[in-house]
């Protein structure tokens, strides 16, 4: 019986002690996580919005479930961002980050997270393939050539371009029904 | 103390080289120069903790528990460098996220808990336990600079294949990660028996 509870003591013991320390790391990392995830995404906003002089993620809201980014210029809109996701890639969800100027052009686009393979898929990340999107505003031809589009696939990997060009389809989609009135359309 | 508690993981049982544990994140990360170096950093900051802890606390915890306690010690300090490096190095954090939690389930960590720290002074535990990090930050070094400059024709991101070098993707890719780790364990075998004047 005695052994038992020394057993007991030594486990709760340690137990406890590491739980202190985790305590104490979390709350001392807590802000600095929060900042830098912040930083991060915002460094994504700037890149696929066009200029703005507000904090677009602080002037987010939600519409249809989806939240919606928007850069203002002297409290005049300049551009939407949304975070779109697709599942058409070759290793699992894609998440792209789409910028859209106020006449409902693509102003860019970003892709936050893929699990794509090295060396072939995930040149989706790449400059040179995220050019092109830009300044695209018909979404049904963002996609594909294999797929009747516009998008040059890269030669071993067309499953990576499609979902991404799938995602920004969607996203322009959405966000000029949302955003462009009907005659600028 | 005695400073054979500190090389001997560098060299003499390099944990990757010579008692070939932690295959897995040896595996994984090691697609490019800076992941390697990260997750051996990583690794090496949660082995001198838990080895200083376990040590400390050794005459205090029962043999019949003692497992349980060293992995909720290892699991402490794998969390406090997971979120150190997270709100410190966020884009090393993006690249590695995955596997410091892995870092828990790393047989050199709990091997050295047992096999060394359990029953050795505190100085010497710690020393062994920045030893085998070494050793283990070495060796995921080597590999990773291996595969990136095959794979990518870059070494830490900077390009220094001449342009014309095809990149062979192989070596990124997890087959990739066998055959170079083969090489290597020929070659540092090799290297060995020479040193010790043929044969083992």
């Amino acid at each position: 019986m005695n052994k038992q509870l020394k057993i007991i003591l030594a486990v709760t013991a340690v137990s406890a002690i590491c739980g202190l320390i985790l305590g104490a790391a979390y709350n001392q990392t807590r802000e600095a996580i929060a900042e830098a995830e912040r930083a991060d995404f915002l460094a994504g906003l700037s890149e696929v919005l066009p200029p703005y002089d507000n904090d677009p993620d602080k002037d987010a809201r939600e519409i249809k479930g989806t939240t919606v980014y928007e850069a203002k210029i002297k409290g005049k809109p300049s551009g939407y961002a949304a975070v779109f996701s697709s599942g058409k890639g070759y290793g699992g969800h894609i998440y792209v980050l789409v910028g859209m100027d106020a006449e409902g052009k693509v102003s860019g686009v970003a892709v936050l997270k893929h699990k794509e393979t090295p060396g072939l898929g995930d040149k989706i990340s790449g400059k040179d393939f995220l050019g092109v999107f830009k300044g695209l505003s018909e979404p049904g031809l963002i996609a594909v050539k294999k797929d009747g589009g516009i998008i040059d696939q890269f030669s071993g990997a067309t499953m990576s371009p499609r979902a991404v060009a799938d995602a920004v389809s969607r996203a322009l989609e959405f966000m000029r029904d949302n955003f462009i009135s009907e005659e600028k359309r | 103390m005695r400073l054979s508690s500190l090389t001997d993981g560098i060299f003499k049982n390099n944990a990757i080289f010579k008692q070939m544990l932690g295959m897995c994140p040896t595996l994984a990360v090691t697609t490019s120069a800076s992941n390697g170096v990260a997750m051996g950093l990583a690794t090496t900051a949660v082995l001198m903790g838990s080895n200083f802890a376990v040590s400390l606390f050794s005459g205090f915890i029962p043999k019949n528990a003692r497992i349980p306690c060293y992995i909720v010690i290892i699991a402490c300090f794998v969390t406090v460098v997971d979120l150190y490096m997270n709100a410190y190095f966020h884009a090393l954090h993006k690249a590695l996220g995955l596997f410091i939690p892995l870092i828990v389930v790393n047989c050199i960590v709990l091997g050295r808990a047992e096999a060394f720290a359990s029953r050795s002074p505190v100085a010497d535990s710690v020393l062994d336990g920045l030893g085998t990090g070494i050793g283990f930050t070495i060796a995921l070094t080597a590999l990773a600079v291996c595969r990136e400059l095959v794979g990518a024709g870059t070494v830490f991101g900077y390009a220094v294949a001449p342009s014309f070098y095809v990149p062979v993707i192989l070596a990124v890719l997890p087959p990739g990660a066998f055959v170079f780790l083969g090489f290597m364990m020929a070659f540092t075998r090799f290297m060995s028996s020479k040193i010790k004047g043929g044969g083992h």
